[in-house]
């Protein structure tokens, strides 16, 4: 008979919890995913009491403030802290999003804070992005074309042809839609996925590259593209405001009018 | 005996910003053959500064414009510190990159209504030549040049940080790079036949600063470690509009751009007054160094807003036109509750690039044989003050160069040379240092310093303060010393990495206030409240060295060689100067 068992470190303890220091008057609880693949223990999540009068606005802030004061073991990436790198992506209060834009009084209640969905977790809140990187260079995310440009000079572009690349060159890739989509979670090995998808779009609609034919067949898949069932948790989540599911339609658009 | 895993390259590129990616890129691209690994301190293509470059990049493409005019404008910018040589290289070669990052990598920057590259105005030039892509000018340089290094077979050592340059046994080259490897807290040497520093600078040991966190100076302070000399470290500028979020925010000190000013923003005290004409003709458009100062002297004069800073102010331009020009921006600004478009945003001026670095030459190549370097790390091409738009044009420029120099060195003198393994020890042993200790809270140090820099070695300097700036490192450091790490798991332990950086912060914060206490005059953005005047250059110009002897910093000096113009001459006609 056929036992079923849960994966290894999927389900989370309760951990341990630092609370706030005597007379903080306006405490907030940060909940954390902890998870440290060198001890052997299974997930936890601590829970951190912060003095919100004394810890700056964003929930980066709050993250450098308990690593600094209260627990220097816990474990994040972040670089730019202004919205620029997307190496803070994570999920707080139910929802990816970038630590450093992330208000820390738009979260009622506990802020619970986990890594990015559905990917494989290095440690805390860092995920491990190898796969989203190999499907990211699958679509080939380069300038292709044939004809050479004119010597000495750039290719003459209308203001139009580069308007077309507006809401796609702001992509980060900090990956909070890909990790939003429940069709990337089922099907995340073969499913490229937003992100992806939004970065095939751009160089699609790049008046430039003269190899749209050539993108198109390799996305022409029942995976590759087709698992996008317009859920639309990409669009909803992206935290620059993008919209990942729009360059998905358009996209198929374009395979339908190519079959004429 | 401490692990470590050995490996080797042919050439190993330290960083993943405009430098180190262009040279990638090119060394990989005059050789396939050749074997090239970057190591970036975080994920490549996301750490450092280059992506977060918003205003853009200067070359002279325009009818009109000319290299000779940029390069006049560098060179009153830098009030003639520059080495002549590398800011003729920087004008020249500026203008075949900005067509290779668009044609041969793929950027697509902002265009004219005639389908040309468009170029806005940026503070202190005579000519408006920034190139752009919005108002976030570096997403799209560094998303397409990483693509091209995905698409290549360069390897990656992501998470990787390095810890120290090591010679050759017998000292006459360098041998590699001892390497942290983040996720699992153990070392890496990577021997090279080549090796290029393009890990970036980033004044991040002052208060107020916009680099980006991991940004901590580790490149100058190995360079020192190793020997290098490092030049015009007293000119650390301080941009004009950091904005002010709160004491504590990472958030503040992050800029809002140059071209905001460039467009016609006002700079107003904190009743609301434009203040700029009072210090220059020029306004708010005068360069950086003028326009920082200026807002100091508001704002130790008391005349500030509740925040404790000034105002921007871009309303008068029409809040939609606004919104539109400085989308990027007035989204910044929206994350953090101000209104830029409609409103008064309050600013701060905030530490913002090193001019100074290692001594290096056009094509990369160092004092070191086999060791490159290119970008932020190295000093000379901007001389006492660098030009918005000046930076991202630096790095990809001398990058591109360093990487095509690199593939011709590897095998004409490239050699894998056995490491000075003493040193190698010396080095691990040095990093492990803290763990020995009893932990400590190390956010109290790194406030301690950021504290002391922007007091007593900030925008308005003085004797006085700069030696207590110096007494107050050394007990710094001594704490430093003094400070352990909890050991029990060293994978991704981010405390450790506050010592290092800390280390690194501190090191290269004492090669500062040694070249500002030496330098008894006032230039570009080194100002001395006690030596207000700038010495008549007839009188010979000299650079400042900073070298590393037994723990201890040394300041020389070296003669500017005025080697195309002496000061006062012009490459333009009179005609073409207007």
């Amino acid at each position: 008979m056929a036992t079923f068992t849960l994966p290894k470190n999927s389900t989370i303890q309760g951990g341990k919890t630092f609370k706030a220091e005597p007379g903080a008057t306006n405490v907030k609880a940060f909940k954390i995913y902890r998870w440290d693949p060198d001890d052997g223990a299974k997930p936890r999540t601590d829970t951190y009491e912060l003095d919100l009068d004394k810890c700056g606005p964003m929930v980066l802030d709050a993250l450098i403030k308990i690593k600094n004061e209260v627990d220097s073991t816990l474990t994040f990436r972040r670089s730019c802290r202004e919205g620029i790198c997307g190496s803070c992506s994570m999920n707080i209060d139910g929802l990816n999003t970038l630590a450093c834009l992330k208000p820390i009084d738009e979260v009622k209640g506990d802020v619970r804070i986990t890594p990015l969905p559905h990917l494989p977790v290095v440690k805390d809140l860092v995920p491990d992005l190898t796969q989203l990187y190999a499907q990211y260079r699958s679509v080939e995310p380069w300038l292709k074309a044939a004809t050479p440009p004119p010597p000495d000079e750039e290719r003459r572009q209308s203001k139009e042809e580069r308007a077309k690349m507006d809401g796609m060159w702001e992509c980060i890739l900090c990956f909070c839609c890909s990790t939003a989509c429940p069709s990337y979670w089922w099907n995340g090995d073969r499913f490229l996925g937003p992100a992806i998808l939004l970065a095939a779009y751009r160089w699609i609609s790049d008046s430039r590259d003269e190899a749209t034919g050539e993108r198109l067949d390799n996305l022409e898949d029942p995976f590759r593209l087709y698992r996008c069932h317009t859920i639309m948790n990409c669009t909803r989540t992206c935290p620059k405001g993008l919209n990942p599911a729009e360059a998905i339609g358009k996209i198929k658009q374009l395979m339908v009018e190519r079959q004429g | 005996m401490t692990h470590i895993e050995r490996r080797s390259t042919d050439i190993l590129i330290l960083g993943s910003g405009g430098a180190g990616l262009l040279a990638a890129l090119h060394a990989k691209s005059a050789n396939p053959e050749l074997r090239v690994t970057v190591a970036v301190k975080g994920l490549l293509g996301k750490s450092g500064c280059t992506r977060m470059v918003q205003g853009g990049y200067n070359v002279a493409l325009a009818a009109g414009d000319s290299a000779e005019r940029h390069f006049m404008d560098t060179l009153d910018g830098g009030k003639w510190l520059n080495d002549q040589d590398l800011a003729w290289t920087l004008v020249t070669e500026a203008q075949t990159r900005i067509r290779e990052l668009e044609n041969r990598w793929g950027c697509f920057f902002d265009r004219n209504p005639d389908g040309t590259i468009h170029q806005k105005a940026f503070a202190g030039q005579t000519f408006d030549r920034t190139v752009h892509k919005g108002d976030l000018t570096g997403i799209e340089i560094i998303n397409r040049l990483a693509e091209q290094v995905w698409a290549r077979g360069i390897e990656r050592l992501e998470e990787h940080r390095a810890i120290a340059l090591i010679r050759s046994a017998d000292g006459a080259r360098i041998s590699g790079v001892l390497l942290l490897d983040i996720r699992r807290g153990g070392f890496v040497f990577v021997q090279a036949k080549a090796v290029l520093l393009g890990t970036g600078g980033g004044p991040t040991m002052y208060k107020y600063h916009t680099p980006s966190g991991d940004k901590s100076c580790d490149g100058m302070a190995m360079a020192l470690r190793a020997g290098l000399e490092l030049r015009d470290m007293e000119m650390v500028q301080f941009h004009p509009t950091g904005v002010l979020a709160g004491p504590g925010t990472r958030m503040t000190g992050t800029i809002i751009e140059e071209g905001l000013r460039g467009a016609g923003g006002y700079l107003l005290d904190g009743s609301g007054q434009r203040f700029m004409h009072n210090y220059d003709p020029r306004g708010e458009r005068a360069t950086r160094d003028i326009v920082s100062r200026s807002m100091e002297r508001e704002i130790q004069a008391g005349r500030v807003n509740a925040a404790g800073g000034l105002w921007l102010e871009m309303k008068h331009l029409g809040p939609e036109k606004v919104a539109k020009m400085f989308k990027g921006m007035v989204e910044r600004c929206a994350d953090m509750g101000f209104d830029l478009a409609g409103d008064r945003v309050p600013v701060v001026p905030t530490a913002h690039y090193m001019m100074g670095g290692v001594v290096f030459r056009a094509d990369g190549s160092t004092a070191l044989p086999g060791l490159f370097a290119a970008g932020e790390d190295t000093g000379g091409v901007h001389g006492a003050n660098r030009l918005g738009g000046n930076g991202v044009a630096n790095s990809t420029v001398f990058g591109g160069l360093a990487g095509d120099a690199m593939a011709r060195f590897v095998p004409a003198e490239g050699e894998l040379a056995p490491p000075d393994e003493a040193a190698l020890d010396a080095a691990m042993g040095a990093a492990l240092a803290p763990f020995g200790r009893r932990p400590q809270p190390l956010g109290p140090l790194r406030d301690a310093l950021a504290a002391l820099m922007w007091d007593k070695a900030g925008i308005l300097r003085d004797a006085a303060g700069l030696a207590e700036a110096r007494s107050g490192l050394d007990a710094l450091e001594a704490e430093l010393h003094a400070a352990g790490v909890a050991d029990g798991m060293r994978g991704f332990n981010l405390s450790w990495a506050d010592w290092l950086n800390l280390e690194s912060l501190i090191l290269i914060s004492r090669a500062i206030v040694a070249a500002a206490e030496a330098r008894q005059e006032s230039r570009g953005a080194h100002w001395r409240e006690d030596f207000p005047h700038t010495q008549d250059d007839a009188a010979g110009l000299h650079h400042t060295l900073v070298t590393l002897e037994e723990g201890q910093v040394r300041l020389s000096w070296r003669e500017v060689a005025f080697t195309r113009l002496r000061p006062g001459q012009s490459l333009l006609t009179p005609q073409a100067a207007e």
